[in-house]
């Protein structure tokens, strides 16, 4: 008999496991136990170099520090953030700039993931060079954008204006709207690579004789894209998405270089929010409840998403 | 993927236990992390080591006199080696923090007083202080010492500042048909000037700083002074910005540079002192309110420029004059282990010979009033001039353990929510004072 | 014009104005840097320098420690990717060959450790570093930064351990193997492409990092390329064309390195992303 299994790994699909039926149940036992001594190294690994650190901040975040009195206020920190229009206005921020930027990750890598998939000739080199800006540090990408930005003596403005896209020099960073722009377009720049190459992996395992079959049938290229493609990269989808929305929430080191969370705190993402109310302000109790704060928030996102593969789980036992 | 299938798998080689493999694993991998993970440390010839940090020993202005003044203590000190922290001014007070929390923060740092030593990071200085003979203590005026001082106690040893002046381009002045000989003295004068020295799009008079640093707040002070209104009451437990009247005018004032009279440089939202000496290099700003060492940063940038310069006291709306003169003072932090060699370090950086050289190279004004006559010191006569707007200057920063937050955050916040016509000033000040206030409350 | 013709001609053009806004900051990145400090400021700016000037290179190797940076960045990236590939592998190998009872759990470990924001573990990660006397050692960025991979190295070898066919494991087990020895002789060498696929993600991960190696080093003889190159962004002076020398320079290695390998980046995450 076969029973069909399937795990939590993201994407994962379900296989057959015959195979593992022939075990004996001591074996299996023993098996078991050398599994998680593969596993160790690794869990030890983060134990000792995340946990300690997250506990201690975790800790810190139940004080309140006012210059060399630091007192436990247990929930109080993280009460005050309810009232505060600085973490609400972090918030928004954040979740903006999160959707706004995936979903442009999406919406430039899909059709570059496209076009480099039925490239016959120069395929690599093209990818290369679309990857060239994921490679370079945050840092200094940032600071070339800067120094492209400059209202009076950068590029941008000279071409935008010489193109007539724009009447007068714009103050790219200078303007909470504009400034917010900036910082979204320097993420897609840097984001969007990473997300075309996982499509272009995931479009290089549609079979191609589903193409065929449906070009016979008169379907057009959309039709194509919508029934046939889509559908089966479906799972990488969520799970790029998963994944990106988790490192762009992350992202500071664009935003530090560029803007620091101005002006009037327009750019301020909660990263950001953190490390200004740490190393600022000198209240780390805060921060660190902030930093937890949004640590929830992504549990609770990535829990959802796992819910989202539950059903198939579910659905392979009764069958 | 090639079929592995059919490879002979030699058994007696194979015969290798799981603890073998293993133990060889651990082994290699202990090795290559024991190789690497040694720290390095400088030679130490020395058996002491003293750690100094402070934002300028990146400043190009400064390497050279530093370079030159550690070689000399350490020759002259053979059991004392220095160790430069060097770090950009942006990441210099989190590197400070994050090493202070772990006990590990450098032997001497030049940081703000007030914020450091309310939050437990350094060390009082009274008792080397007091111990030094009264003729050294001399050197150092009351109003200096006092504006290093914390809750009673000396927390660091005055080094050096910047006084505020205003610094023209006799060229621009000149092609605007003003005397370059009567620079304005009084706001209305100013106002007149502006307008005459403004081009719309290719030259401002002025470029007005709202960026995300505490110089915009340096520089709102200033105005505020110069009108003799104040922005806070004397003890620093409340703020005034809106409700003393005269500071209200003052920023009506200057932020309407910008909003009606349209001299300043466009995107003050994003002008800091980078931006305002870069404009001022490149000739697209006529004044800039600054301290002598912008004289030494636009000269490096455009050293064309260096004869077109003339520097005014800036204008006034009261009778008394006022400037804004910062200070940089060395302190030990609280985790110093060799106090008596830092203390002799901080003697030493602060001696007349290093105080003249930072002026005469790097254009920092001397903490120490028995240079003023010095000849060496005053063959510029720019930098007579800044010397002798000192004495009407007042002390940056103000002594408040919340002032790098307030004075880079909600200063700042409100600026530049009035320049980008967010709030009118008197709304917008106001909230500040009520949320300086809360904040000053809960200290 | 066929329509379809047209399509193509659109999307082409689409595709050539995305490379021209993908590659345009190098670009600039390189004409500022060969620029001489009195061009840089030219308005309207100059396509390319009039006058070719090598200055700003020339400066950074004579004014900083542009080699040492280099090696500094070069040990603690290939350090934290031999690491992070180590322990991946063999987690990735416990997870696929074995059914454990707690995988759930432990996937969940893995995900919250990708969660983290950097900014929040900054001061205890350097209290933990400062009480086993590593500040300013590779080890300690080392550590940090394989941690940061792990998560997504384990995720991506899962996926490309479980394409292989257990049958392969039995085959050498049946052998006379154990399982360790069909680990290393017969997995992984199969996996070189998942292998590589996280070693450049690694590699990358730590060559970009800034935050963490701030805090962590206070001699210059030890900070990696981001920390030296941000310390030349002083308050008053950013010589732009220094500054984006250095860029430059910083920037080269990886665009090599990626040359070479990138098809195995392709690979990994092919395996990783659809076979999982």
């Amino acid at each position: 008999m076969q029973i069909a299994q399937a795990g939590g790994w993201p994407g994962e699909t379900i296989r057959p496991t015959q195979r593992r039926q022939g075990w004996t149940g001591q074996g299996l036992k023993r098996e078991r136990r050398l599994g998680y001594v593969f596993v160790a190294p690794m869990l030890l690994f983060l134990f000792g170099i995340i946990f300690f650190p997250l506990a201690h901040a975790f800790w810190t975040s139940l004080y309140r520090e006012a210059g060399v009195n630091i007192r436990f206020v247990g929930p109080g920190n993280y009460a005050r953030l309810l009232d505060d229009p600085t973490f609400w206005n972090s918030l928004r921020v954040s979740v903006v700039f999160t959707a706004v930027c995936v979903a442009l990750h999406l919406i430039v890598g899909m059709p570059a993931a496209l076009f480099l998939d039925q490239l016959r000739r120069g395929r690599t080199a093209l990818r290369l060079l679309f990857l060239t800006p994921w490679m370079v540090t945050p840092v200094i990408g940032a600071t070339a954008w800067v120094w492209l930005l400059e209202p009076h003596f950068g590029v941008v403005n000279y071409l935008f204006r010489s193109l007539g896209l724009i009447a007068a020099y714009k103050i790219w960073l200078g303007e909470p709207g504009l400034a917010l722009g900036s910082i979204i377009t320097v993420d897609v720049w840097r984001g969007f690579p990473f997300v075309m190459l996982i499509l272009l992996a995931g479009l290089q395992t549609v079979p191609r004789e589903e193409y065929e079959a449906a070009s016979i049938d008169g379907a057009g290229a959309l039709q194509r894209f919508l029934y046939i493609t889509l559908p089966h990269l479906r799972y990488l989808l969520v799970v790029a998405t998963t994944l990106d929305v988790i490192n762009t929430v992350r992202t500071f080191d664009i935003v530090a270089v560029m803007t620091r969370g101005g002006p009037i705190n327009a750019t301020e993402v909660l990263p950001v929010l953190i490390f200004n109310t740490a190393f600022q302000a000198n209240r780390f109790g805060p921060a660190a409840a902030v930093g937890v704060v949004l640590l929830l928030l992504l549990l609770v996102f990535s829990t959802l998403y796992i819910l989202l593969l539950q059903p198939e789980r579910t659905w392979a036992r009764v069958r | 993927m090639k079929d592995r299938k059919t490879i002979p798998l030699d058994t007696a080689r194979l015969r290798l236990s799981r603890r073998a493999v293993l133990r060889g694993m651990v082994g290699t991998a202990a090795t290559g992390l024991a190789l690497i993970g040694a720290p390095v440390r400088i030679a130490r010839a020395a058996p002491i080591t003293l750690q100094y940090q402070t934002a300028n020993l990146t400043e190009a202005q400064y390497a050279p006199v530093w370079k030159e003044m550690f070689a000399k203590f350490e020759a002259q000190n053979p059991n004392i080696k220095i160790e430069p922290i060097l770090v950009a001014r942006k990441d210099h007070w989190t590197k400070f923090v994050t090493a202070a929390k772990a006990n590990q923060a450098p032997d001497v740092v030049a940081v703000d007083i007030a914020t450091a030593a309310y939050n437990g990071y350094l060390r009082p200085l009274d008792d080397l202080w007091q111990a030094e003979p009264a003729s050294y203590r001399q050197v150092w005026s009351q109003d200096v010492i006092r504006a290093a001082m914390w809750k009673g106690k000396l927390y660091g040893l005055p080094s050096w500042g910047g006084i505020y002046g205003e610094i023209y381009n006799k060229e621009i002045v000149r092609r605007a048909g003003l005397d370059t000989n009567k620079p304005p003295a009084t706001w209305k004068d100013y106002l007149e000037w502006a307008k005459k020295l403004t081009k719309e799009g290719q030259q401002w008079a002025l470029a007005i700083l709202a960026g995300k640093t505490d110089t915009t707040t340096r520089m709102l002070l200033m105005w505020i002074w110069s009108n003799g209104g104040e922005a806070f009451d004397p003890d620093i437990t409340q703020a005034t910005f809106a409700s003393n009247p005269k500071a209200l005018e003052a920023i009506e004032f200057y932020l309407n540079l910008d909003l009606t009279h349209r001299v300043g440089a466009p995107g003050a939202v994003n002008i800091n002192y980078l931006e305002q000496t870069t404009l001022f290099a490149q000739e697209k700003i006529a004044t800039m309110r600054n301290a002598y060492w912008g004289v030494a940063k636009v000269v490096g940038d455009n050293p064309a420029i260096k004869d077109k310069i003339a520097v005014a006291f800036s204008p006034m709306n009261t009778d008394k004059k006022v400037t804004l003169a910062t200070m940089a003072a060395d302190s030990i932090s609280k985790d110093c282990r060799h106090v008596e060699a830092a203390w002799k370090f901080i003697k030493f950086v602060n001696e007349r010979e290093w105080a003249i050289k930072r002026i005469t190279v790097s254009n920092w004004m001397p903490m120490r009033n028995d240079i003023a006559g010095d000849p060496e010191a005053s063959k510029d006569p720019l930098l007579a001039q800044f010397l002798e707007y000192g004495r009407y200057a007042r002390a940056y920063p103000l002594p408040n353990p919340l002032w790098a937050d307030i004075a880079a955050n909600d200063i700042v916040a409100t600026v530049q929510s009035v320049l980008l016509k967010r709030a009118s000033v008197k709304d917008a000040f106001a909230k500040l004072d009520a949320d300086l206030n809360r904040k000053f409350k809960e200290l | 014009m066929t329509p379809n013709r047209l399509a193509t001609i659109a999307v082409w053009m689409a595709m050539l104005l995305l490379l021209l806004v993908v590659i345009f900051p190098f670009y600039w990145m390189v004409n500022t840097s060969l620029k001489p400090m009195s061009e840089v400021f030219k308005s309207p700016p100059a396509f390319y320098p009039s006058q070719l000037s090598w200055a700003g290179y020339v400066n950074i190797w004579a004014t900083r420690l542009m080699g040492r940076f280099f090696l500094n960045s070069t040990i603690i990236s290939v350090g934290s990717t031999l690491l992070a590939m180590a322990l991946s592998a063999l987690a990735a190998y416990g997870f696929s060959r074995f059914r454990l009872r707690w995988e759930q759990p432990l996937i969940l470990i893995l995900l919250l450790t990708q969660m983290l924001p950097g900014t929040l573990l900054i001061i205890p990660y350097f209290q933990l570093m400062a009480k086993l006397r590593l500040i300013n050692s590779y080890l300690s960025l080392i550590l940090a930064y394989v941690s940061f991979a792990l998560p997504f190295s384990t995720w991506m070898l899962v996926g490309f351990f479980r394409s292989i066919p257990l049958e392969l494991d039995e085959a050498a087990m049946v052998d006379g193997c154990t399982r360790v020895g069909a680990f290393w002789r017969v997995i992984l060498p199969l996996s070189v492409p998942g292998l590589v696929a996280v070693a450049i993600f690694t590699f990358l991960l730590a060559w970009n990092a800034y935050v963490f190696a701030l805090v962590l080093t206070t001699d210059p003889k030890m900070f990696p390329l981001s920390v030296g190159i941000a310390n030349m962004l002083g308050e008053y002076q950013v010589a732009w064309n220094e500054m984006m020398a250095a860029a430059v320079l910083a920037t080269l290695p990886v665009f090599i390195l990626y040359g070479f390998l990138e098809r195995y980046l392709v690979q990994g995450i092919t395996a990783g992303a659809i076979k999982g």
